[in-house]
């Protein structure tokens, strides 16, 4: 791996560094592909300069997976692929990269990860638990950087047909799958570990709560999130504990 | 543990402002979840068995949570590691639950300060658009340094002031055994939490099957252990 290679990766670490609503990872996309791009500097310094420029432009995805998009977006400036070519690869990146990540990591492997620790906790695992799942976890996720971006490099305007080919949509499905496994697992571990000293009175509030908890999901669907209902749940409970004699 | 010595306080700012930057900005390495926040302010502390209490519970709240994009969502890490000063040092049965409630007031209030970050960096990308349009690596970079910056300064800020409100709390917390019941009013709306969301990410499909399965294992488990 070359020196710019890794610096790259470095920064893909922080590609949402600057994230706005204007050019969303815009920036952080340019910050990363300016290690990349140096070569091009003196081999084609008008090429550079509109590469530049590009590489800053909006850009959205699933922060893993921008290595993918920055990869193939500097191998077509190598390339001389024409400029409005680049750009509409680059819009064409953005919805699938994004869903394709947040199926994998936000929705299947980090609910898994966090189901494992929990589980690992609840059986007096504590820290080493935290520990293990930290390295697997980040193992994984540095591979796939190092992956994608050299995909990225190595297939150009031809991304499209790499990613289709490769592991990633077939694990963005699954993940899932396995995500809804491991939280199944956990759930019941971790309520039973939270009230275990406590009577039954405590499991009576604790059952009362979460069926008033799922009553409000179906009836009010997205108007009530995990935190308004957690705020009102407990608050309540904190204001007739307190009239309690 | 209200009497923090200037040492800890600094460790777990640095702590906190780490796991708020780990939400979006850097290095997104899982850290700013409630359970590795907590844990890492329970190793600081000196009190991992609170702290991994405090993580589990509030973990079933941010289950829900996919922090996709431009939505808006929580802030868990720096409101996750207060919690765990604010229920440590005595009873965690008659604390965790007002823990978790003051972890998810200040997680709410990091989600609006995640909103005012992005406002902010678009003012700056305003101000650097004769740069950028140039295509300049510096101005690039410049405008890249500073988007870490602010979201350094917003992550410590939180944390500051979610320590200091923690600390002033602690001495006046409530006790007794009726304060339990908050706490199992606490794990009752974690677990809905967590549930809603499970059931609604899961669909039709293969991943409602194995939830459903996951969870009938895990409810046997617990009733044997």
């Amino acid at each position: 791996m070359t020196s710019g290679f890794l610096r790259a990766l470095w920064r893909l670490c922080s590609v949402q560094g600057a994230w706005n609503y204007e050019r969303m990872t815009g920036v952080g996309m340019g910050h990363a592909a300016e290690p990349l791009l140096e070569d091009l500097k003196s081999a084609d310094p008008a090429r550079h300069a509109e590469a530049s420029v590009r590489s800053a432009e909006y850009f959205n995805s699933h922060p893993y997976l921008a290595g993918l998009a920055l990869g193939a977006l500097v191998r077509a400036e190598y390339d001389l692929i024409p400029g409005a070519q680049i750009s509409r690869l680059r819009a064409a990146l953005t919805s699938p990269l994004g869903a394709l990540g947040d199926r994998l990591f936000w929705a299947g492997v980090v609910p898994t990860a966090i189901g494992l620790a929990i589980m690992g906790v609840v059986a007096g695992y504590g820290l080493w638990t935290i520990a293990v799942v930290l390295l697997l976890y980040n193992g994984l996720r540095i591979a796939t950087g190092v992956w994608a971006l050299r995909t990225g490099l190595a297939s150009g305007a031809r991304v499209g047909a790499a990613i289709g080919e490769s592991w990633l949509p077939g694990a963005a499905n699954q993940a899932g799958v396995v995500a809804g496994l491991f939280v199944g697992l956990a759930l019941p571990l971790a309520a039973d570990w939270l009230l275990d000293p406590q009577g039954l009175a405590a499991v009576g509030v604790a059952v009362v709560t979460l069926l008033a908890g799922l009553g409000a999901a179906w009836r009010l669907g997205p108007r009530i999130t995990a935190v308004k209902f957690g705020l009102i749940a407990i608050g309540l409970a904190l204001i007739l504990a307190w009239g309690l004699p | 543990m209200s009497g923090l010595s200037g040492m800890t306080f600094a460790l777990l700012c640095a702590w906190g402002a780490l796991t708020g930057m780990d939400l979006v900005t850097f290095p997104q390495a899982l850290l700013s979840r409630p359970l590795i926040a907590c844990a890492g302010a329970g190793v600081i502390l000196g009190d991992v068995a609170t702290g991994l209490r405090v993580g589990v519970l509030l973990e079933l709240f941010a289950l829900d949570v996919l922090p996709v994009g431009a939505s808006r969502y929580p802030d868990y890490g720096p409101g996750a590691v207060a919690a765990v000063v604010l229920a440590s040092g005595g009873p965690w049965v008659e604390h965790l639950g007002i823990a978790a409630l003051f972890a998810l007031g200040l997680a709410v209030v990091g989600g609006w300060s995640l909103l005012w970050i992005r406002r902010v960096n678009g003012r700056m990308i305003q101000q650097a658009a004769a740069g950028l349009a140039a295509g300049d690596p510096g101005t690039i970079a410049r405008v890249q340094h500073r988007g870490l910056a602010g979201d350094l300064i917003r992550s410590l800020g939180l944390t500051a002031i979610a320590l200091l409100l923690a600390q002033a709390l602690h001495p006046v917390l409530p006790g007794g055994p009726r304060f339990a019941l908050v706490t199992a009013a606490a794990v009752g709306a974690g677990v809905a939490a967590a549930a809603g969301g499970a059931i609604r990410a899961a669909g039709r499909g293969a991943r409602l099957r194995w939830l459903v399965v996951g969870t009938g294992i895990g409810l046997i488990a617990a009733v044997l252990t």
